[in-house]
């Protein structure tokens, strides 16, 4: 209604202007004819004098104000109508924007999900991390920073001056854990996560139904089973139902009462994990009995959070925190300390990390990959960007003399070149708004790709509004980035011959200049991003082919769970790992079987051994690498024995303690002479340097990740060293689904509670181990090559241009015996010559932008000649495609055709 | 373009002058856009010459700034309607500070230009 009576009154004001200046004229007019001017040329001179009216009409609408809605009205009309005018052009420019904006967007969700996102949870930017959250597992070592004890958590937060609140995680979530809802419900698995009870008040986290924990719920040990559920499980698990309070949940032997349910968006604090139930940390050892921590001040295990008292700057808590610190380890110590501890103390310095985002091992490990494809997907749209500037640049030649008739008729430089940016906004706001489209499926795939579990992480990549802020920005300076040029270039032309002939033979000179230079471009910077995935899919053939020492090839890996059905950790426990050994081992299509504390890429226990007989120098590295498995874990494995023997049934727990090293721990530690027979400890005490007695050697592996230099390792009898494992790798023949059938029937006889589930091969955890390189390795190959394909689509259309409007003096040149090789030649050059001038201009940008990419890479320096002359020599051939088949229509031409032509 | 080829001595407008100028003209009574220009040319002998096409939209501007008001009329010799521009009381506070703006401009510029020559 009210554009209705704004448009008709503004149609009154045009015919108002209208006659105004009409009666200026004739006003001017009659002054003329009585200074004597012929009437005829008196109006003629009027009309001079005031000179171009529709310029002067712009001006005053100018004047009226609310020109700009109305320009912009007018415009996006207009660009409507042009866009549908060349569906083909609009086509190709919207669907390669959306490809370009959907892929920056895709990579940008994950990024944000992974990196950017603050936790759902009151004034995020308090909450502070002790240590940089590395770490996760538990620790014995003097003063550690990244883990803390259970009791260094109370004492700091009863004596901090700088948190409002401070809190504790377990720093492992326990994932699933078999548990088993309400009385008689069968085993499920489930994800918990031990926490204080300050955890969920010093978030700001309130529960939607019931309660969250309480500072009373921390004490005593082992009293208050109940837990918090995610709002997720209480709408997988109860359908939403509110009576789920009071509902109790069992894990092992403990039955623990749901007393709260949090809201939905909440998920913890630890990006990349969603636990289920939430549980206080009072219950650990009824949990998991291999973590009691609670009374000992050297089990550090936990990820200690504060939220910073108002006007507390990080700095300030951070002297705070440290000075406390180093006095709790002190009274924990004693009166005296040991030469070692005063050196760990003095040097142990707690660095406090912003939490607001919360803490992610996966951000470590995928930073600097997204980055990186940031930067891959922002290249491939700088490249879609400068195929759509040709595209336009070709069309403002054939639109030349629109363009000229509208400046002739009064339309200023500076509204024209508005009128077609607002075409090219247009067109990236309709492949942006694609490009989310795009990017809703694409981010999902990119989450399958980097979920290195067996479930996808649960990390929300819906585009939220900073995505789609994001996506907009992207498409405004996409837009600005191709527009531009060709806006300038259109509407800078010389009238005359413009409107004469239909198009300007000098603009069109100077516009395939900036075509060439826009190719050029492509070119480089598709070599950039060839470079780069040749890089990172060396590295990744690197890894492939690293000798991980064990064979990976039909080894089926399955998880069991005794500690949830009740198993202590005693000889029945050894008495289920035996049975389990043996069923499964005489399954026809077994070979082998073995429980195992840690198989691949599984994390790893590290720490020091003292030899028996040696001095070890202190300042050493005398790290070695522990693993607790069963007698068949070299022959499921498939690791070589060199010398002595591997575990037998008589290595029980009233036998001598022994173990097995690798070679490299024969070398370091027992260097001259057979290792066999002798004694080893670990831990840094002298007494018990003669507790394990070697008695056998094997070939060094890769334990934790193909990238790693070649640990020490030895191996101890799970029969020795009693605790729950939960690796069963069972080593096969012919078809692993049926395997899987047999393990669990094998299983089920020996006990038929026990949880089992199949988790993976073995070639799929080492391939999981290498995700991020994986990840980059592909998706970059993809886009170098998505950019090469653009890139010879812009060389491609400006030959085919070219080849077109020379028709005539390619007619020419037959006529005086030019040959068809010639003339294949002539433009085939043409396109090389570009192609070539790209591969100069993008090879010494290449060779400085690899090495930001060398942390990335494996077995390679970041100067590869292999990966830059593939990539060149990809890239010309590429090239000579594209320049081939214009060229070739180039030679078909018929002299006497070409002559006439035009 | 300071200085027009045909004429050596008429110059240009100083940007934000014309709008002192329309006001100062409607001072002596009610005036067409045709009228306003002639005005002014005529009362500096020609030296200045109002650029129709920055004419209108200045009229315009004022009136949108509250400063005219315009209506058709017929002046009482003639037989065609004009659009009449007149001051309103708000378009003459603006002429006086304008005026006195001008005048701190002209004193300034002339006693920076009287030390050049003394």
């Amino acid at each position: 209604m009210r554009f209705w009576r704004w448009w008709v009154q503004n149609r009154n004001r045009e015919a108002d202007l209208e006659r105004e200046l009409r009666s200026h004229i004739e006003a001017e007019a009659e002054e003329q004819r009585e200074a004597g001017v012929t009437s005829e040329e008196a109006a003629y001179a009027a009309q001079r004098a005031l000179g171009n009216t529709t310029r002067i009409k712009e001006d005053v609408r100018m004047a009226w104000g609310l020109r700009w809605l109305e320009t912009l009205i007018q415009d996006l009309s207009y660009g409507l109508r042009t866009m549908r005018r060349s569906p083909g052009l609009t086509a190709v420019a919207v669907l390669s924007l959306a490809l370009g904006i959907g892929a920056n967007t895709a990579i940008f969700s994950l990024m944000n999900a992974v990196m950017l996102r603050d936790l759902p949870v009151k004034n995020p930017d308090q909450l502070v991390l002790l240590g940089t959250g590395r770490a996760s597992g538990s620790t014995d070592d003097f003063a550690s920073t990244p883990l803390y004890s259970y009791p260094f958590y109370r004492e700091l937060q009863q004596k901090n001056q700088v948190f409002s609140a401070v809190s504790a995680v377990l720093s492992l979530t326990f994932n699933s854990m078999h548990g088993a809802v309400g009385e008689s419900g069968s085993l499920e698995p489930m994800d918990v996560q031990l926490v204080s009870g300050t955890y969920f008040s010093m978030l700001g986290v309130e529960p939607i139904l019931g309660r969250a924990f309480t500072q009373a719920d921390d004490e005593p040990a082992g009293g208050h089973p109940i837990a918090v559920v995610s709002y997720s499980w209480w709408k997988r698990r109860f359908a939403r139902d509110p009576s789920v309070l009071g509902n109790t949940v069992r894990l092992g032997s403990t039955v623990y009462t749901i007393v709260g349910v949090t809201p939905p968006d909440f998920f913890g604090t630890t990006v990349g994990q969603s636990p289920d139930l939430w549980i206080p940390l009072s219950m650990e050892k009824q949990i998991s009995p291999g973590w009691n921590g609670l009374d000992n001040k050297w089990f550090q295990s936990l990820d200690v959070l504060g939220r910073l008292k108002p006007g507390v700057t990080v700095t300030q808590a951070e002297a705070n925190v440290n000075l406390l610190a180093r006095q709790i380890w002190h009274e924990f110590a004693g009166a005296v300390l040991t030469k070692e501890q005063q050196i760990a103390l003095k040097r142990a310095n707690i660095q406090l990390t912003p939490a607001a985002r919360g803490l992610s091992r996966l951000r470590f490990q995928f930073s600097l990959p997204l980055q990186i494809l940031m930067a891959v997907v922002g290249l491939v749209l700088l490249i879609a960007c400068a195929n759509i500037a040709n595209l336009l640049l070709a069309r403002a030649t054939t639109r030349q003399r629109e363009i000229a008739v509208r400046m002739a008729i009064g339309a200023g430089r500076a509204r024209l070149i508005r009128q077609m940016l607002t075409e090219s906004f247009l067109m990236a706001l309709c492949g942006g708004a694609l490009g989310v489209a795009f990017a809703w499926w694409a981010s999902e795939a990119l989450l399958a790709m980097v979920s290195t579990g067996s479930r996808p992480l649960p990390l929300s990549v819906a585009p939220d509004g900073r995505v789609l802020l994001f996506t907009f920005l992207v498409s405004l300076i996409t837009a600005l980035l191709f527009g531009t040029a060709p806006a300038l270039r259109a509407t800078r032309l010389d009238l005359t011959p413009a409107l004469k002939e239909g198009r300007g033979v000098a603009s069109i000179a100077s516009s395939s200049r900036l075509s060439k230079i826009l190719i050029a471009s492509q070119v480089a910077l598709s070599l950039l991003l060839l470079i780069a995935a040749g890089l990172f899919l060396r590295t990744l053939v690197n890894l492939a082919n690293v000798s991980t020492g064990f064979d990976k090839k039909n080894v089926l890996l399955f998880g069991i769970d005794p500690s949830d059905v009740g198993y202590k950790e005693d000889a029945r426990l050894a008495n289920l790992y035996g049975q389990i050994e043996q069923r499964v081992s005489a399954q026809p299509g077994v070979r082998a079987a073995s429980i195992s504390f840690f198989t691949f890429n599984e994390g790893g226990w590290d720490g020091p051994v003292e030899v028996e007989g040696r001095n070890l120098a202190a300042s050493a590295d005398n790290d070695v690498l522990h693993n607790v498995v069963g007698s068949g874990y070299f022959a499921t494995l498939g690791i070589p024995v060199l010398f002595g023997r591997v575990f037998t049934r008589d290595d029980t727990a009233a036998s001598p303690k022994v173990a097995v090293i690798n070679e490299t721990m024969a070398r370091q530690f027992f260097p001259g002479g057979s290792p066999i027979g002798r004694r080893f400890g670990t831990g840094n005490d002298p007494k018990h340097s003669s507790d394990f007695e070697v008695v056998g050697v094997v070939k060094d592996a890769k334990y934790i990740s193909l990238r790693e230099k070649q640990w020490p390792a030895a191996y101890y009898p799970y029969t020795q060293n009693l605790q729950y494992y939960n690796d069963l790798d069972v080593r096969y023949s012919g078809d692993p689904k049926a395997i899987v059938a047999e393990v669990r029937r094998a299983v089920g006889q020996v006990d038929h509670n026990l949880p089992l589930t199949y988790n993976d091969t073995l070639a799929q955890q080492v391939d999981r181990s290498v995700t991020s390189q994986t990840l980059i390795a592909r998706l970059s190959a993809f886009f170098g090559l998505l950019a090469v394909f653009l890139a010879c689509i812009g060389l491609y259309g400006l030959m085919s241009y070219a080849v077109t409007r020379r028709t005539n003096e390619i007619g020419i040149r037959m006529a005086l015996g030019a040959g068809k090789t010639n003339v294949l030649w002539m433009v085939m050059r043409e396109s090389l010559t570009l192609a070539a001038l790209g591969i100069a201009i993008g090879m010494p940008v290449a060779l400085a932008a690899s090495r930001l990419v060398s942390k990335m890479l494996y077995g390679l320096g970041p100067v590869d000649p292999l990966s830059m002359i593939a990539a060149a020599v990809l890239l010309l051939a590429f090239a000579a495609l594209a320049g081939y088949l214009p060229a070739r229509r180039a030679a078909r031409v018929d002299p006497m055709v070409a002559l006439r032509y035009e | 373009m300071t200085i027009t080829k045909e004429a050596y001595n008429r110059i240009e407008l100083l940007q934000g002058t014309l709008d002192m100028l329309i006001l100062r003209t409607l001072v002596l009574g009610p005036a067409h856009g045709h009228e306003i220009a002639k005005h002014i040319q005529r009362t500096t002998d020609d030296v200045l010459q109002v650029e129709h096409g920055s004419l209108y939209p200045a009229l315009h501007r004022l009136e949108r700034k509250g400063w005219l008001t315009a209506k058709w009329e017929t002046p009482k010799e003639g037989k065609r309607e004009f659009k009449y521009y007149r001051l309103t009381p708000a378009g003459k506070k603006q002429l006086a500070t304008e005026q006195s703006k001008w005048r701190l401009l002209v004193e300034s510029i002339a006693r920076v230009m009287g030390g050049e020559t003394a």
